[in-house]
């Protein structure tokens, strides 16, 4: 018998239900305070090790194991574990609710050992952020911020200094697939890109996975961050708030008929504008510039098998300078999810999501006036299901179908107007998916998660479409009726980590995956202006490809009190987009035109280092990585460093209790600056100095480094509400980290040329903002 | 049009208050001695020129030297050749010459034991119906006066493709920005367009030419690629690199026949 046949046979062994006689437990976890579900706690069996699961985006979970006396333990970050004695004589339903630990009491270690999760799970790539350190961690003018403290982990890159973007192992921002309660959000920036959407009062749990992509998710190359929002309190009636000083929040929550349901609206809105009125200069004075942003969600537990779940987002922000311009853009989303126990083990959820993206950008000015919108709009039905076949065999599996509707651009302008009517075609497609997923204990020292994803990609009419080849240049076009195949694409995503637990401290994993995304962020700009144009793979564009494997080490010192992992990675990226010589994008039909392609690979080391609990707490990330890029159309075919290519990346994050009123934290970063392509000569034209350029990105800004620090006090305690300040200190060493650098003829020496740094925040910023709680 | 243009110009002035900018010291490499091909051809009877000149380091004083003793030659597409003698070092000319509308004219410039040539299509004129001035609405004011902000007016051709470059000076001093647009949007129309520049401010009384200039397409590439880059990069811009040139071998520069027209407006 070959190998293959011999790892079938066990597999089919380990399916089938031995002679004994097994029985299932199963459940919800949730916070016993709140009654919001709890994800990813983990449940199981002190006498079966491998029996660990964690508990699903829904606070369910499923555990099967043979007739006998058990010790039941359920663990979660920040909670005290519980410990409960159950006699398994039949299949019974055990809802649990976990206490939230207080960080002052957690001195002495727990008897029962906090969660090994990191070393058991054969899930590697993956990180989870803990709202209280979300919280906690110091940033730009107080607006707490998770797109801005994910990137102080590993192998996570910031895009730099107002600039919301981050690149994920080296893959570009549009790789990135950003679901909020599974409705993926386009454009995750605010004031292009000082703010992130995601208004963190309403969050309640964020995971990123890096690598070893879990088959349910697909369709971006890089990553997944997977942000859920709260449910709303279960228990009681409250209202928080905060007022900052760019910023206020107010956030409601209860519960409805009695606690089956609960809901929540969370609302934000800035001021920045305010400050512009005090301004002397009258265009500051006349302008507006502010965002808001509302979240809202509500559920109802019909019974022990339904419980329905409503959720949406809607952001917008507004730019406008004196009636002269304005643009405004946002997302909005909504997402419908049906939860159903078929039986205990067997654990469904559908889900009916809408995403849309939208700008306007509107000219007021006489004789030149004009409005230009784009949008895409997607909408998406899902059908997610997990079976909990045995103790060992966890399966996942469903179907994904996304329809797409992209609106390029669409300008009107009045009679009087130098502008045209211009309407570009929309163009329509489906993305669909299928996949299945086992999560196999093959015995309580190896572990493999592995998985398939079947991805389909169709581009319909109605609409004309043309090929054009390496140069721009028309070669075919061809018009479709409403409905018609103008393309298709399938593509096979094999996916596959195993973890190998050397001691109960101590693991080995491995992984590889392949992604495939076939819709296409075209906006050749670096920073998050608005004017985003997404196109599908098409006649001209190929369904982009990577595949990454990766390699770790995982170990936990101290009775799990501190985690240490080390994880290595290369990724090989295939029908990469770049933009060819003064690209643009704005109402353009023509867009596929100016497209070059090419390759890339990204490789890297990532050291991190956590203390989990404790008065003290916090991590240092370290990344040593090179990301490049390989297209025909530049520098000769050759690969050069990719703009977010960042050698080193340093991030030193610590959150100290004093006491019960004070907890102070500070966060210290450095990295790598982006690489750029500098002047290596001049020369005139037209009477101007101009700049002559030779290898792409042969330069690099200067390294980017940045201490802040923040401190919370709690009010004192009242029996009716609960206030607190939270302050912070925005670069407090005052380092000058470039925003951009340009070159020009110079304003003191005639007849030479200097360089100019423009830095954003180059001396300390604080902030104070006041929370309340009724 | 100029969309993200509007956009980074209302960031600038937003981010710009608080920000701050200084001039550094950058170690740049040395790319030197490369060839630069200026070539024009007008409509206009006239001087016709060609400057061949070589870059420089970056930190090195403008002095860019002329490239001297190279054979420079234009030929139409019926035939004629006209050879052009170096009036000055690295200043090919030839006197009384005009290009003629909807003719393509081919640039030869033997230099350096290499031939490079450039094909370039005096397109149809468009005529610069008007210059008018307004207050800058970005502009502000200084001592009470407001900033001014220069117009054209055209009739935009409808049904055929148009690129336009203007060049201004206030008081016979060019100012130092690039100015181009094509007809994308305003196919056919009575256009307005204003030309907002940061380089000189203008104020009453001050004299403004423009000059209008109808191009070609690759030459249209050309400065729209050099004017993408010209921006100060707020809000972000591509990532630089030498323009999109119709000279072949490739070298710096470009060579371009167009129409010209130029009109005079003291600001009120």
């Amino acid at each position: 018998m070959n190998k293959l046949s011999l790892l079938i046979a066990i597999m089919l062994a380990s399916f089938s239900a031995f002679a004994q006689t097994t029985f299932t437990l199963n459940g919800t976890v949730k916070d016993a305070a709140t009654g919001e579900t709890l994800i990813g706690a983990t449940i199981r069996f002190r006498e079966i090790p491998q029996s660990g699961t964690a508990s699903n985006a829904y606070g369910f979970y499923s555990i099967t194991a043979p007739q006998a006396q058990y010790t039941l333990l359920v663990s979660y970050s920040g909670y005290e574990t519980i410990s409960q004695t159950i006699e398994l004589t039949k299949s019974t339903t055990i809802n649990i609710s976990l206490s939230a630990k207080n960080e002052l009491k957690e001195v002495v270690i727990s008897a029962n050992r906090p969660n090994n999760d990191q070393i058991a799970s054969p899930q590697m790539g993956v990180e989870k952020l803990n709202m209280s350190q979300i919280n906690n961690v110091p940033v730009l003018l107080g607006e707490k911020d998770v797109l801005k403290t994910i990137t102080l982990l590993p192998g996570i890159q910031s895009g730099g200094e107002g600039n919301t973007g981050f690149f994920v192992r080296g893959g570009a921002s549009d790789q990135n697939l950003i679901l909020l309660d599974e409705a993926p959000v386009y454009n995750a920036s605010h004031l292009l890109g000082f703010f992130s959407t995601f208004n963190s009062d309403a969050i309640k749990d964020v995971t990123i996975y890096k690598g070893g992509m879990p088959a349910e998710y697909g369709g971006r190359l890089s990553s997944v961050l997977d942000i859920k929002m709260l449910d709303g309190n279960k228990k009681d009636f409250t209202i928080e708030g905060g007022l900052g000083l760019i910023a206020s929040r107010l956030k409601i929550e209860g519960p409805i008929d009695s606690g089956k349901g609960s809901f929540l609206i969370s609302a934000r809105r800035t001021y920045i504008d305010l400050f512009a009125k005090l301004s002397k200069d009258s265009v500051v004075k006349g302008s507006s510039l502010y965002f808001y942003d509302l979240n809202a969600k509500g559920n109802y537990h019909f019974n022990d098998q339904n419980t329905l779940y409503i959720s949406g987002y809607f952001g917008r922000d507004v730019i406008g300078l004196k009636n002269t311009f304005g643009t405004d853009w946002g997302n909005s989303t909504g997402t419908l999810r049906l939860n159903h126990l078929f039986n205990a083990k067997l654990f469904s959820n559908t889900s009916l999501i809408f995403s849309n993206y939208s700008y306007d950008i509107q000219s007021f000015l006489t004789n030149e006036d004009f409005k230009a919108t784009s949008e895409i709009t997607d909408v998406n039905l899902k059908e997610d299901l997990q079976y909990a076949i045995t103790g060992s065999h966890r399966l996942k599996f469903g179907v994904d179908i996304i329809h797409h509707t992209i609106a390029p651009g669409n300008i009107t302008s009045s009679a009087g107007s130098s502008f045209n009517d211009i309407s570009v075609e929309h163009r329509y497609g489906f993305e669909n998916a299928a996949y299945l997923s086992d999560d196999w204990h093959i015995s309580d020292k190896l572990t493999i998660l592995y998985g398939l994803r079947l991805s389909e990609m169709l581009l319909l009419g109605p609409g004309t479409f043309n090929t054009y080849d390496a140069d721009g240049n028309t070669i075919a076009s061809k018009t479709y009726s409403t409905g018609a195949l103008v393309k298709s694409y399938l593509n096979l995503e094999p996916r596959f980590s195993a973890s190998y637990q050397l001691t109960d401290e101590n693991s080995v994993k491995a992984s590889y995956n392949r992604n495939t995304q076939n819709i296409h962020l075209l906006n050749n700009s670096t920073s998050g202006t608005p004017t985003d144009l997404y196109v599908m793979s098409s006649n001209n564009i190929k369904p982009e490809i990577a595949d990454q494997v990766s390699a770790g080490w995982f170990r936990n010192f101290d009775d799990n009190l501190f985690e240490f992992s080390t994880e290595l990675y290369y990724k090989w990226l295939q029908n990469q987009i770049d933009y060819k010589d003064g690209a643009t994008f704005v109402a353009n039909a023509n867009e596929e035109s100016q497209l070059t392609y090419g390759s890339g690979r990204a490789y890297g080391l990532e050291l991190y280092l956590k203390k989990k609990y404790g008065r003290f707490n916090g991590w240092i990330s370290y990344t040593l990585s090179r990301t490049e890029d390989k297209f025909a159309a530049i520098d000769n075919d050759r690969y050069f460093p990719a703009t977010q290519d960042r050698t080193h990346d340093l991030s030193v994050v610590g959150i100290y209790k004093l006491n019960k009123r004070w907890t102070f934290s500070g966060s210290f970063i450095y990295a790598t600056g982006n690489a750029v392509s500098y002047p290596t000569g001049k020369y005139n034209i037209g009477g101007l100095t101009t700049f002559s350029y030779s290898d792409r990105n042969g330069y690099r800004e200067p390294p980017e480094k940045r201490l802040d620090f923040g401190a919370t006090l709690q009010g004192k305690e009242h029996r009716k509400y609960h206030s607190s300040w939270t302050f912070s200190i925005y670069n407090v060493l005052s380092y000058s980290n470039p925003y951009t650098i340009t070159f020009r003829d110079s304003k003191t020496v005639p007849n030479t040329t200097e360089a100019v740094e423009t830095s954003l925040f180059p001396k300390p910023i604080p902030s104070v903002t006041w929370n309340f709680k009724f | 049009m100029k969309n993200n243009n509007l956009i980074i110009i209302i960031l600038s002035v937003i981010i710009l208050t608080v920000s701050c900018t200084k001039v550094i010291d950058l170690k740049l490499g040395n790319a030197s001695d490369q060839l630069v091909i200026e070539g024009n051809i007008t409509n206009v009877k006239g001087t016709q020129t060609v400057i061949l000149t070589k870059n420089i380091p970056f930190s090195s004083p403008n002095n860019y030297p002329p490239v001297t003793g190279a054979t420079v030659k234009i030929s139409d597409q019926t035939g004629n050749i006209y050879s052009l003698a170096e009036s000055t070092p690295g200043n090919y000319t030839i006197a009384n010459m005009a290009g003629i509308q909807g003719t393509a004219y081919t640039l030869t410039v033997a230099t350096g034991g290499q031939t490079y040539i450039a094909r370039s299509t005096i397109p149809v004129p468009v005529i610069l119906d008007s210059l008018t001035d307004k207050n800058d609405p970005l502009g502000g004011s200084s001592n009470g006066n407001n900033k001014k902000l220069i117009t054209v007016h055209y009739q935009d051709p409808a049904g055929i493709a148009n690129q336009y470059r203007y060049i201004m000076w206030v008081n016979g001093v060019q100012v130092k920005d690039i100015f181009v647009e094509d007809d994308e949007f305003t196919d056919g129309r009575y256009v307005s367009s204003d030309l907002m520049e940061s380089d000189i401010d203008i104020y009453a009384g001050d004299k403004v030419t423009i000059e209008m200039q109808c191009i070609d397409e690759p030459v249209y590439k050309y400065w729209f690629a050099l004017e993408s880059q010209q921006t100060d990069g707020i809000g972000g811009s591509v990532a630089p690199a030498n323009p999109p040139t119709n000279i072949l071998p490739a070298t710096l520069g470009y060579f371009s026949a167009h129409t010209t027209q130029s009109l005079t407006l003291t600001v009120k």
